[in-house]
């Protein structure tokens, strides 16, 4: 195979043998081929390794150009040939080339990558953002059951296997097997419950709740990026009461006045109230312990309520929890 | 009986999506001098014989059968002297449906295994059809295996380990040549590696109808090689088993056999046919059938998954007999 493919190069460096590469995978294809023959054909072809990586579905197959599978736990070379699965995505299938891409390259990544995705989507279903239809169907408790284990099996979900709903700020559902194996995408993100796949609706309303407890754990929004609904226990209780968008308790418009003034305010208060003492508070925000306790009695002044008693630093932290459940 | 062909491996049918061009499957009497003429030759001039200088080949010529022309012997011995003693013999004929090839063709496959179990490779050229028809063949085959015998010191090899080896037309004559050897008392090879072999001139089996047409070698290129080698002998009553050796009746007293072919062959049924009788005869033999694969297929397409476990299935047996 290799030695006609090079042959067929030969003759005709582009043409004939972007011919012959399309109809390979055509024809793989059309046989329903497996990930790794779809691999081995694009190494063999090629003349070089090539490895697909889907972190998604957690598929990792590497082949070289012998046709011998040869995994790898190394990351991709970013200045390899490679091909998204779909339009726009993140690239999946590598050519692990060191020089300039050929034409045939390109024929070979993007037939290939065609034919990878259409078996993924078979054999592991579509992945876990893909279809936001779907997944809308899955949280959506009022969809009839059959629907729900249809969509479930078209996500490529097992509906005999538990699964958390996932909230993001970017507002776009997601639902992720449990356990977590997958990466999560970036950003602010609730995470419900794990649950039957028929429970995700419940894990759906958890996971938004969790989601307005997240911050962007940055200097002027510290605290966690993900929350986990499971974790919060009768902290969950505050988000009835704290309606978004409507005129905040007193305490965090304290806070938020304050935080306008001192620039250093809010990250200097998220440390006091997430560590174990002041001693550690120092150390995450990388000020001496002097410093430390003069800031606080800046901020206990400007709030009006001490911070590093018990009982305020509870109330510290209920105002900068309820912070983040005020933003609308 | 359904004519629906089992389907080829998916690698294995883009594999002969590439070389559909190059390779039909209903080969004509017509057809073969254009095909000795054509691209399948060439390629095999590029052989590098030598694996990287691992072997010193050299073209023997040594003498044919009584009154007919000296024959050529394609012999390949590793260049590193022997630590362990005479070596073993691969003793390979070559394919190409008793009309087509050269002691060079699939002898690459027989480097291979050479390589790994540090043997001597001796390939045999024979007269092809229709030019010479039976018994050139056989009779060519069977003078090299005698020389190759009667020179094992002067070749550094063991004369009580020959295995013989070949594919398609080689795989046949192998299984031919076993049946002569016994049958003259000849040499006595100690196993035999029949790899898709070519077997039965009547070429009326549910395989071969089941794949007319299909792959690379069908029933139409089947009967073309058989009328080359029989004439209108082909498929009669007096066939000798010497010429097919499907038409053997008694497979006792062979060495042990190694036989494999794909499911989706012409071949298919006469070879796992003749597999049965060895055993029903008291022999011993390994049969393979690998699911989905054309004639051939681990050579046309040797990074396939399938071609990769059928070559380690070959390797494996020889290690086995070798090593036993």
């Amino acid at each position: 195979m290799k030695e006609l493919a090079g042959r067929l190069t030969a003759l005709d460096p582009d043409a004939g043998a972007a011919v012959q590469v399309i109809a390979y995978f055509d024809r793989l294809a059309e046989s329903r081929a497996g990930l790794e023959a779809l691999v081995r054909g694009a190494a063999v072809l090629a003349g070089v390794p090539a490895r697909l990586v889907d972190a998604d579905r957690r598929v990792r197959v590497r082949v070289e150009a012998d046709g011998t599978r040869r995994d790898s736990d190394l990351p991709p070379d970013a200045a390899w040939p490679s091909a998204a699965l779909a339009p726009g995505g993140v690239p999946a299938l590598w050519l692990e080339r060191a020089a300039e891409p050929s034409v045939v390259d390109a024929v070979i990544l993007e037939r290939a990558a065609g034919a990878v995705r259409l078996v993924l989507d078979r054999t592991r279903g579509r992945a876990p953002v893909d279809d936001p239809a779907l997944v809308e169907t899955l949280l959506d408790a009022t969809a009839p059951e059959p629907a729900r284990l249809h969509a479930a099996r078209r996500l490529g979900l097992d509906p005999a296997a538990p699964a958390r709903a996932v909230a993001a700020a970017d507002g776009l559902p997601r639902i992720v097997p449990e356990p977590l194996g997958a990466e999560l995408p970036a950003g602010r993100l609730g995470l419900g419950p794990a649950v039957p796949v028929l429970d995700l609706p419940r894990s759906w309303a958890a996971a938004r709740t969790a989601l307005r407890f997240t911050a962007e754990g940055t200097a002027q929004d510290p605290g966690q990026r993900v929350v986990y609904a499971d974790e919060l226990g009768g902290t969950a209780l505050l988000a009835d009461l704290v309606v978004p968008g409507a005129e905040p308790p007193p305490d965090v418009v304290a806070l938020e006045s304050a935080a306008a003034a001192t620039p250093w305010l809010l990250v200097t208060l998220h440390a006091v109230a997430s560590t174990a003492s002041l001693r550690a508070a120092a150390v995450e925000i990388n000020v001496h312990h002097s410093t430390l306790q003069d800031r606080l009695v800046h901020a206990e002044h400007v709030l009006g309520w001490p911070v590093r008693t018990p009982q305020g630093r509870f109330r510290l932290q209920l105002a900068l929890t309820m912070r983040h459940l005020a933003r609308s | 009986m359904t004519l629906v062909p089992p389907p080829f491996d998916p690698e294995l049918a883009g594999a002969l999506e590439l070389i559909k061009e190059v390779i039909s499957p209903g080969m004509t009497l017509e057809d073969i001098e254009q095909i000795r003429q054509g691209p399948g030759i060439q390629m095999l001039a590029e052989l590098d014989l030598t694996l990287d200088g691992f072997f010193k080949a050299e073209d023997r010529v040594v003498p044919g059968p009584q009154g007919a022309p000296d024959i050529s012997l394609l012999i390949c011995r590793p260049t590193v002297p022997s630590a362990a003693g005479p070596r073993p013999v691969v003793y390979h004929v070559h394919g190409g449906g008793m009309v087509l090839g050269t002691n060079r063709v699939g002898v690459d496959v027989a480097l291979a295994w050479a390589k790994e179990l540090d043997a001597v490779v001796v390939s045999v050229e024979y007269r092809l059809a229709p030019e010479d028809p039976y018994p050139a063949q056989i009779e060519d085959v069977y003078a090299g295996l005698v020389w190759t015998a009667e020179h094992a010191g002067e070749l550094g090899v063991d004369p009580e380990r020959i295995v013989l080896a070949g594919a398609s037309a080689g795989g046949g004559l192998c299984a031919a040549l076993a049946l002569l050897t016994r049958d003259r008392q000849g040499p006595r090879p100690i196993g035999q590696v029949l790899m898709c072999p070519m077997l039965d001139d009547r070429n009326d089996t549910p395989s071969s109808r089941q794949m007319a047409g299909l792959g690379v070698w069908d029933r139409t290129a089947n009967e073309t090689g058989w009328t080359a080698l029989l004439g209108d002998r082909r498929g009669g009553p007096d066939v000798p088993a010497y010429a097919a050796p499907a038409r053997a009746e008694d497979l006792t007293g062979l060495p042990p056999a190694f036989l494999d072919v794909g499911s989706a062959e012409t071949f298919r049924d006469e070879v796992v046919a003749y597999a049965s009788r060895i055993w029903q005869a008291g022999g011993i033999a390994e049969l393979h059938v690998w699911p989905g694969g054309f004639h051939g297929f681990d050579g046309f397409a040797p990074q396939a998954a399938l071609s990769q476990r059928t070559r380690a299935a070959h390797l494996d047996w020889l290690r086995r007999l070798l090593d036993a």
